[in-house]
């Protein structure tokens, strides 16, 4: 188990900048980008709507409240375990019996039903499960010290982007001074104990060892948000408003950290020989 | 957002075994799943439960309580104006258009329908009836342009921003365009999943034709096969009770609704395949929870899967005990208030009283949390 929120010193100094730090696990999770309608999609990690959303949530903030100060937090998320995709099947039927209407409409806007008659109307949403992300917000320390106190007695529930997926605690792991990347880069690995020791077996079958093999890093994706960033990814909500939705684009940066996986007995690995664990295709035929 | 004091979330626990079952179906008609710790689990699907709570409802409160979701809302209404004033069908039918007209609920395909599913109160729409009143006859027979006049001089959208069933009030309702007919949902609930972990089994069945049987002739009617597995299942979900004031304004109302959905979402089953496999069990533990700083789900209980040698319903309550200690010590406030009902003996039952307190019926569960609730109300209100 991580540290628990209370026992996380408040490491912040006196200076302008500071990192709030959010542990972001559940059984689901699901940050919907594009998706509507008929479906409901998830981004591979926790998009800036969804965070800024979680925040305003916390803090009570009505639903057409300007965001700017929220928005103006640098983000920069990490993907402890990224998780995989589901799949969640969701029926819908006219109560009635009546069949169900076309999807498309004719030239004068109207919606045919369906031949031969279709009953039910299938909608995808998407989930990301078993995933733990651990996400990190750079601002000033007064804005980030509120919103660790509204985290912790939050005003209205808060969801890991849909309102099924409640999160699971500690959630705030605390304030730390420096700047995102580096707070991101130190931070030791958040997988369960029971993850890392599954990740270590794994790596100790893949290299035909004994027992298992505990490397003193693991890879870990980061998208940290980035002025010259190569990628743009457009998940900045203007408000939320349900009549006003519009989301900016945000440019961010992709890479790797090498991420302190906190093994009591790291194997004397170099992180080089870490790194080549790459995929060999003759091993299968032995040699 | 007038959120009063004092912020409360109650959190409900509850442990519940299943014996071979299809609850909640997928697109291939097998029950849904999940990974969770890296294994398998059952899952059905917080839809689907908060479904079968609302289904539950109607089984001991009146309908006029309760909400329709339906396409319908003008033909109920002009039904309502018909019985209520004795109007004939095509007068009730305009006056109920126009009625319903400074709503600018999109219409439907059909006359007489909505291009959505409207979550609304039966009482709702016999307070708009109410507003006509009298008028009904005098109001059917103006012009189009004078009974648009008259109607926008009554406060519809009002009689459907107040007053919401319970229903309506506990899983909110989100009508896209018009922002003053949306509630807030005073409950969150998670999907339910199973506390180890699940295989999915296969009941290949064949039918057998009882005339061919007659005739000593072999073979099948039919054949096929039905997927399912039997799980403990972990379901979590938490009121606001806050939020639940707000939607209904009134105390006494919420502290009710409260225990109404604890009733209702502690003995529902979703009805998936019920007549396969009659699966109506009731829990084998209910716990419930009030915080005054935020919700806690305690689901990192299963993440390791609970294994099968232990016995799983008791492995599962004592995993469940430790989480929430767990919790209490490591980050969050004390409970305000907690209680436990369950079917454990000895050394579980240990477990759950230091964790939870003494065991109780279920009835002394809603009873003391009522109590806790009510004498809470009115503190923060002195």
């Amino acid at each position: 188990m991580s540290p628990a929120a209370s026992d996380v010193p408040d490491r912040a100094g006196p200076g302008d900048r500071a990192v709030l730090v959010l542990r972001l696990a559940a059984p689901l999770q699901s940050w919907g980008a594009q998706g509507a309608f008929n479906v409901r999609d998830t981004r591979p990690e926790p998009t800036k709507s969804g965070v800024t959303g979680l925040l305003a949530a916390a803090l009570g903030l009505p639903r057409g409240a300007p965001l700017d100060e929220l928005l103006a937090l640098r983000m920069g998320v990490r993907a402890d375990v990224p998780g995989t995709l589901l799949r969640d099947y969701h029926a819908v039927s006219d109560f009635r019996g009546h069949p169900l209407p076309q999807a498309g409409v004719s030239a004068k806007g109207v919606q045919k039903p369906t031949a031969p008659a279709k009953y039910t109307h299938v909608t995808s949403r998407y989930y990301l499960q078993d995933a733990l992300f651990v996400a990190a917000l750079e601002g000033p320390p007064e804005l980030l010290n509120r919103l660790v106190a509204a985290l912790r007695a939050p005003h209205f529930f808060l969801a890991l982007g849909r309102r099924s997926c409640p999160p699971t605690q500690p959630l705030v792991l605390g304030i730390e001074n420096g700047d995102l990347e580096s707070v991101l880069r130190g931070l030791p690995w958040q997988a369960s104990e029971r993850a890392k020791n599954s990740y270590a077996r794994k790596l100790g079958r893949r290299r035909g060892l004994d027992g298992p093999f505990r490397p003193a890093t693991v890879p870990c994706s980061v998208t940290l948000e980035h002025a010259d960033g190569d990628d743009v990814l457009q998940d900045v909500p203007l408000t939320f408003d349900p009549h006003d939705r519009a989301f900016l684009g945000r440019r961010v940066r992709q890479e790797w950290l090498r991420v302190h996986t906190g093994f009591s007995d790291p194997d004397a690995a170099t992180e080089i020989e870490a790194d080549q664990d790459i995929h060999d295709p003759f091993e299968l035929l032995g040699r | 957002m007038t959120l009063l004091p004092p912020r409360l979330y109650v959190d409900v626990h509850i442990l519940q075994t299943v014996p071979p079952a299809n609850l909640n179906r997928d697109d291939q008609g097998n029950p849904k799943e999940a990974y969770y710790g890296g294994t398998r689990r059952s899952r059905v699907s917080s839809q689907a439960w908060k479904r079968a709570t609302r289904m539950h409802f109607t089984e001991y409160m009146p309908a006029d309580d309760l909400a329709t979701r339906t396409r319908r809302v003008a033909s109920d209404l002009t039904c309502a104006l018909r019985t209520r004033t004795g109007l004939e069908e095509e007068p009730a039918s305009r006056l109920a258009d126009a009625l319903l007209a400074p709503l600018k609920i999109s219409a439907g395909r059909k006359r007489g329908d909505t291009a959505y599913l409207l979550f609304y109160g039966r009482r709702q729409l016999d307070n708009v009836v109410g507003l006509v009143g009298d008028r009904a006859a005098e109001l059917a027979a103006l012009d189009d342009k004078d009974l648009q006049a008259e109607v926008e001089q009554l406060a519809v959208e009002e009689q459907f921003s107040t007053g919401h069933p319970l229903d309506v009030a506990l899983f909110g309702r989100m009508v896209a365009d018009i922002a003053a007919l949306r509630v807030d949902a005073a409950v969150q609930v998670a999907h339910a999943l199973s506390t180890h972990a699940v295989s999915l089994e296969f009941d290949y069945f064949t039918a057998v034709d009882d005339l061919v049987e007659e005739e000593r002739e072999t073979g099948a009617g039919m054949i096929g096969s039905i997927g399912f597995n039997s799980a403990t299942l972990y379901r979590y979900a938490t009121v606001s009770l806050q939020q639940l004031r707000e939607n209904l304004g009134n105390d006494a109302a919420a502290v009710d609704g409260t225990r109404k959905f604890l009733t209702s979402f502690a003995r529902s089953v979703p009805s998936g395949y019920r007549n396969s496999f009659a699966h109506q069990t009731l829990p084998s533990l209910v716990s419930v929870v009030v915080r005054s700083d935020q919700p806690v789900n305690l689901v990192t209980a299963y993440e390791k899967p609970v294994a099968p040698s232990a016995g799983i319903a008791a492995e599962s309550a004592r995993c469940l005990a430790e989480e929430h200690r767990t919790a209490v010590d490591g980050w969050g406030e004390a409970p305000a208030f907690s209680a436990v009902c369950h079917a454990f003996r000895d050394e579980t039952a240990q477990c759950l009283e230091e964790a939870f307190g003494p065991a109780v019926t279920f009835p002394e569960l809603l009873n003391g949390l009522d109590e806790y609730l009510s004498s809470a109300i009115a503190e923060a209100g002195r």
